[in-house]
């Protein structure tokens, strides 16, 4: 490495190709194929409203309210890892080299979020407003230039205050966004520009408090190890990622749940396995969105062959993912040590996942039963599921 | 009898053994330390011992079975404290305590008679509802020490104890070791911490590149070295330095 810029260069690689690697799982994932349905018909449903939208609509408070808050989650993706806070510590005074390239990329990363969004709002700022296009497009460049500011003053609160109560500055941020973008609308562009100077004077009042601090290593370490954390996460919906480890929840309102697993020693894994379930977030989500999707299908869809064919899919979906979660066991565990049977794991795991799928029929069956033969999609879950559970490996 | 017997063990992880024709034994009631470098094959034999590599060559016999012999019986006979805690993160500290009594199929009675005592002097009472994210590294190893002496065993695999354990949990953790080697239980120890080794051990095992280098009493392992009125840590280090010479040579 010859300089910090290099560091950079080569975390940045490093990173492109992590999130590349998932991504390419993502969007072959039949989700995609629901999200190009969803904006198909989101943009469908929004050019029939602009038809017939009144013009007293409030769109430019609306739209300043939305950019505003969207320009003020400017969270800076500075790539450190944890390492860094001892290796790095001797070039404190040069680490500027290295946030310069981090907050360029923090920039480019996300102005395309709340550009987007500004574009999509066009069309309605034309149907309810006299502003004329130049206008428009002058106002594109404020929010373009407000997110520039706002990456920078992000970065140097969290820099100077070490992320200590960064929602009152994202406020702050938030309501001086909004205040200048609102401004723009309202065609006042001198108090758009005075709106925005405010923000630069608020932002430069903690770059200069936060000169001579030493780096936030472990604020900033923390912020990226959530992000790739929740990166992770959502793609761990279409894939397996291995760095995943579950965070964990008591849930104790469930805890009246463990009651049907007593004491004794034939039980010893399924009372492990019923916790690992109920409190893994990984796990009991998993469960909780299929069956959520599954009920809201049985609840409004009125054609029953629709609502089996997709209890049936989907009892399928959360039969072999949990079974899987479950059973996997990459690294050591005590309970592999304990005197039990070597199949003991494999029993208490297949029960603990027909529990969850009895609930899940029953949920299943309760919001079809406005349907003519609803029982069938409670048989469908149950007999899906189990023939899941007896193929799959 | 003795409790634990590794007959000309050989293993490792690929093709290139890390312990070579290992033999020892520990008898009942026996503290044994197992002492050796970083490498030199101490936690590989461990992992021998408790089952989770099979060894190449050789015999591990517990109470007399070997674990393809009597899975049951052979699991049953020890209990282990590896070296870094492994804690379920989704379970209490109570829930440690009860799923390690359900798996060894101690009664309930038993169970809350025997934590009561170890958690008392272990000082966690108050931490039974507790998950493992909240614990430090000292607590974290008390409960896998609790879990451990709450089976009560023939054998105890203890890997590292000392390590993270502040003077009162050391304190309490010998003092136990002390009770169950009293009642006639043995024990296995590995550990770097040569000065409580040479105090509490019955026997030491040096253990060297995979191999057994020297092993019985302080006194014997005096004599095998021509060291009189040496302490263990001059003898361990008299053992690297005379494999550097054999090596350069």
């Amino acid at each position: 490495m010859k300089n910090l810029r290099d560091v950079w260069s080569s975390r940045f690689m490093h990173y492109i190709g992590e999130v590349q690697k998932y991504m390419q799982f993502i969007f072959t994932g039949h989700i995609a194929i629901v999200l190009v349905f969803l904006i198909g018909a989101g943009g469908y449903q929004y050019s029939e409203w602009l038809k017939a939208v009144q013009t007293d609509f409030p769109a430019e408070i609306v739209i300043a309210v939305i950019i505003g808050i969207l320009l003020a989650f400017s969270r800076p993706t500075t790539l450190l890892r944890e390492p860094d806070q001892v290796y790095l510590l001797p070039l404190e005074s040069k680490m500027s080299q290295y946030f310069n390239k981090a907050l360029a990329w923090t920039f480019w990363s996300q102005v395309w979020i709340v550009a987007i969004v500004y574009i999509v709002s066009i069309p309605l700022l034309k149907a309810v407003t006299d502003l004329t296009t130049t206008e428009i497009w002058f106002i594109f460049l404020l929010v373009v230039v407000l997110k520039y500011i706002s990456v920078q003053g992000e970065y140097s609160y969290r820099y100077s205050e070490r992320g200590q109560m960064v929602w009152v500055d994202r406020f702050i941020r938030a309501v001086v966004f909004a205040a200048a973008v609102y401004m723009g609308l309202q065609a006042q562009l001198l108090l758009a520009i005075v709106a925005t100077v405010i923000s630069v004077i608020y932002i430069v009042v903690f770059r200069k408090k936060s000169i001579g601090e030493p780096v936030p290593y472990e604020h900033f370490v923390k912020i990226e190890h959530n992000r790739m954390m929740s990166f992770y996460r959502f793609a761990n919906y279409f894939t397996d990622v291995p760095h995943l480890h579950g965070s964990i929840r008591r849930r104790s309102w469930m805890d009246w749940l463990y009651k049907f697993v007593p004491y004794g020693k034939g039980n010893a894994q399924k009372y492990l396995v019923f916790r690992t379930f109920v409190r893994t977030d990984d796990h009991f989500y998993l469960w909780l969105r299929l069956t959520a999707i599954s009920a809201v299908i049985a609840a409004f869809v009125d054609i029953p062959v629709v609502t089996w064919v997709v209890a049936g899919a989907l009892s399928f979906a959360t039969t072999i993912q949990l079974k899987q979660a479950l059973l996997s066991s990459g690294e050591f565990r005590m309970d592999m040590l304990y005197p039990l049977p070597d199949n003991a794991r494999q029993i208490a795991v297949k029960q603990i996942v027909r529990l969850a799928m009895i609930v899940q029929a029953i949920i299943v069956g309760l919001c079809a039963m406005t349907q003519p033969m609803f029982y069938i999609a409670v048989v469908v879950v149950l007999v899906i599921s189990e023939l899941t559970a007896k193929i799959s490996k | 009898m003795s409790v634990l017997e590794v007959q000309h063990v050989t293993g490792g992880y690929t093709r290139k053994p890390v312990i070579k024709d290992l033999s020892f034994t520990i008898g009942k009631g026996e503290l044994v330390g197992l002492i050796g470098l970083n490498g030199a094959g101490k936690s590989t034999t461990i992992k021998h011992i408790i089952g989770t590599m099979l060894p190449k060559g050789g015999d591990i016999r517990l109470n007399g079975v070997t674990l393809k012999e009597d899975t049951d019986k052979y699991r049953t006979a020890f209990s282990y404290i590896p070296e870094t805690p492994v804690l379920y993160d989704e379970l209490t500290l109570r829930e440690h305590l009860e799923l390690t009594a359900m798996a060894y199929s101690i009664d309930k009675a038993t169970l809350d008679a025997r934590s009561e005592v170890l958690l008392k002097e272990f000082r966690m009472e108050k931490r039974l509802n507790w998950f493992p994210s909240h614990f430090s590294k000292g607590m974290r190893q008390k409960v896998m020490i609790m879990c451990a002496f709450l089976v009560n065993p023939s054998l105890y695999i203890i890997d590292e104890p000392f390590v993270g354990l502040d003077p009162l949990g050391i304190q309490s953790l010998l003092d136990q070791m002390d009770e169950k080697k009293k009642e006639g239980a043995s024990i296995l120890m590995s550990t770097h911490i040569l000065s409580t080794a040479e105090k509490h051990c019955d026997r030491i095992i040096l253990l060297h590149e995979g191999r057994v280098r020297a092993q019985g009493t302080m006194a014997d392992l005096r004599q095998s070295f021509a060291m009189p009125n040496a302490t263990l840590d001059d003898l361990y280090i008299a053992m690297t330095k005379e494999r550097d010479h054999e090596e350069l040579a």
